[in-house]
């Protein structure tokens, strides 16, 4: 079976500075999540993938094809970059229809393929305005049916969900959800981790340029269970819950922050949790709002690799 | 080189409507009108010019000189460069079409439009001068025609120099603008075979080689020092050649960054 992406000893550096460095994956197909913080190397990787860039070191294939300037991988690839640039003086529906002629589409089909993608992301009323005049939010779903007019076989995204309203958010999310399920292969990098869990369990994670972890996301999580976790908990009374919360299980240090603020690091989360608004209660610490410091990916990394450093 | 034929068609086609929307456009037209304002204002506030030799100076000076290399840096840059500044290269880059057909299809648009728009302001230039109140014979063909062909193969050799500066350079207007008119303005001044690396030199050539007195007569371009007609012509076209072959090199091997 042809692999959507191998990559053997990937490397690429920008002068002195180290886009991705020694990665060596296979992506069977599917929806995958490319999930790094920033400046981890998600663009540098999603651009040796497309072919923008050339390797420094190592090398690629997508769908079995070098993809460097591969015109014959474009017809089977879509490609919606992370920057926000796109022709401002052409309407979104223009847009579309410029690309499709541009991939070989015939005039009539590249009207009915454009009017179908807008559809798809929901831009239809918006489709003879100028992009100049869209949200990021529009321009946002603009790049993303450009790279699923052509009905390719891989959709690759870069932030798709940046800028996005929720309901939009959730629209694309089903879209991609739809478009797995249709048989094509989708990889989406984020930097937000649940973001890629509500779309797939397959994930890759990569950090400074190299992957750190590729597999499920209860494989990721489980990694990321084994670190003690950091709890903000705001409250009235902080110093009487830090008293209680010490003698909880798991908890290994408790620091007091400002305006009532309490940083907490277990390494028992889920206990933390459950046992928390008993222990607020009992100890009338008016908890007003807790938080786990790390769903973002780039505290998830600190902890993953805060022993690496 | 079927598929870059076709692919640079497709480029040609889909590129002339938003060529003709674009803001370049809408700049070098109000250029192209400089040279016939300027003659205009100039025949009402003098009644000394000839209409004869002011065609001739004016239009090798306005329009040889500085609109025409000024007018294709503007729209021949506009190839690739544009899509690199704009970030919208990607697009352009993932799709199923050799990258040369870009460069080849955006430089035929470009060159299309931009000879319409020097061809209107030669036109419009020698209206203008003919209103010239100085006595003399009327501006006839022996004027228009070597101004006119000096003036659109200009356009044709600095547009695709342009097209492919964009290829290889961040900045080609600015690199080009360096080089029409501070290299080629002192090359082509100096003495000997140094005019001979100046586009200048093969527009003045095929000036002589019209064969035009009045040019002869005027601004003093007679057959020594100049090349042959044919040898212009030969060149120019190798320098419009040359240019998109090596763009398009560059094009299909050069990686953009764009950045986020």
């Amino acid at each position: 079976m042809t692999l959507a992406v191998e990559a053997r000893d990937l490397g690429r550096w920008y002068g002195d500075v180290v886009g991705v460095s020694d990665v060596s994956l296979s992506i069977e197909g599917g929806i995958v999540g490319l999930l790094g913080a920033n400046g981890a190397g998600k663009s540098t990787f999603l651009k040796l993938l497309v072919g923008e860039l050339r390797p420094s070191r190592g090398s690629i294939r997508v769908l079995g094809e070098e993809p460097f300037a591969n015109a014959r991988l474009y017809r089977r690839l879509g490609f919606a970059p992370q920057q926000d640039a796109l022709w401002g003086d052409m309407t979104a529906r223009e847009t579309l229809e410029f690309l499709l002629r541009v991939s070989g589409s015939t005039k009539t089909d590249a009207r009915r393929l454009a009017v179908r993608a807008l559809e798809r992301v929901k831009l239809v009323e918006a489709a003879d305005r100028r992009v100049a005049g869209f949200s990021k939010g529009m321009r946002q779903r603009v790049r993303i049916a450009q790279a699923i007019a052509h009905s390719p076989e891989f959709v690759v995204l870069d932030e798709p969900l940046n800028g996005l309203d929720p309901l939009a958010r959730r629209d694309t999310l089903d879209l991609l959800r739809e478009l797995g399920a249709g048989g094509t292969h989708v990889l989406v990098s984020s930097h937000v981790l649940h973001e890629v869990e509500e779309l797939t369990r397959t994930i890759v994670l990569l950090h400074r340029g190299r992957v750190l972890a590729l597999g499920s996301s209860p494989e990721i999580r489980a990694l990321l269970d084994r670190r003690p976790r950091r709890v903000a908990i705001h409250a009235r009374d902080p110093r009487r819950l830090a008293r209680a919360l010490l003698d909880l299980d798991g908890v290994t240090a408790v620091r007091l922050g400002e305006n009532g603020l309490l940083d907490v690091e277990t390494s028992r989360l889920e206990e933390l949790q459950a046992r928390l608004p008993a222990i607020a209660a009992e100890q009338r610490a008016g908890v007003r709002g807790l938080s786990v410091s790390d769903a973002s990916l780039d505290a998830l990394f600190d902890d993953l690799v805060g022993g690496l450093r | 080189m079927r598929a870059l034929a076709a692919a640079s068609w497709l480029m040609f086609v889909t590129s002339l409507p938003r060529l003709l929307r674009s803001r370049r456009v809408l700049l070098v037209l109000l250029l192209a009108l400089v040279p016939a304002l300027l003659a205009w204002v100039t025949t009402k506030i003098s009644s000394r010019p000839e209409p004869v030799e002011f065609a001739v100076n004016g239009g090798w000076l306005l329009l040889v000189q500085v609109v025409t290399p000024l007018a294709s840096l503007i729209l021949g840059s506009a190839a690739v460069a544009e899509e690199v500044e704009d970030r919208t290269l990607t697009y352009l880059y993932t799709r199923p079409m050799p990258r040369a057909a870009l460069l080849l299809g955006r430089w035929a648009a470009i060159a299309l439009v931009l000879l319409a728009l020097l061809a209107l302001s030669t036109w419009l230039f020698l209206v203008a001068a003919s209103g010239a109140r100085g006595g003399g014979p009327e501006i006839g063909a022996d004027v228009a025609r070597p101004l006119a062909s000096a003036v659109l193969a200009g356009g044709l050799a600095y547009s695709a120099l342009a097209a492919a500066l964009g290829a290889f350079v961040k900045n080609p207007i600015v690199v080009g603008l360096g080089y029409a008119f501070a290299v080629e303005g002192f090359l082509a001044n100096l003495p000997g075979r140094n005019q001979l690396l100046t586009v200048q030199h093969y527009l003045r050539s095929l000036i002589v080689a019209d064969g035009s007195k009045t040019w002869a007569d005027v601004e003093g371009f007679v057959g020594a020092g100049f090349v042959h007609g044919t040898t212009a012509t030969f060149t120019l076209t190798a320098i419009v050649v040359a240019s998109l072959v090596l763009g398009s090199l560059r094009v299909t091997r050069r990686e953009f960054v764009m950045t986020s």
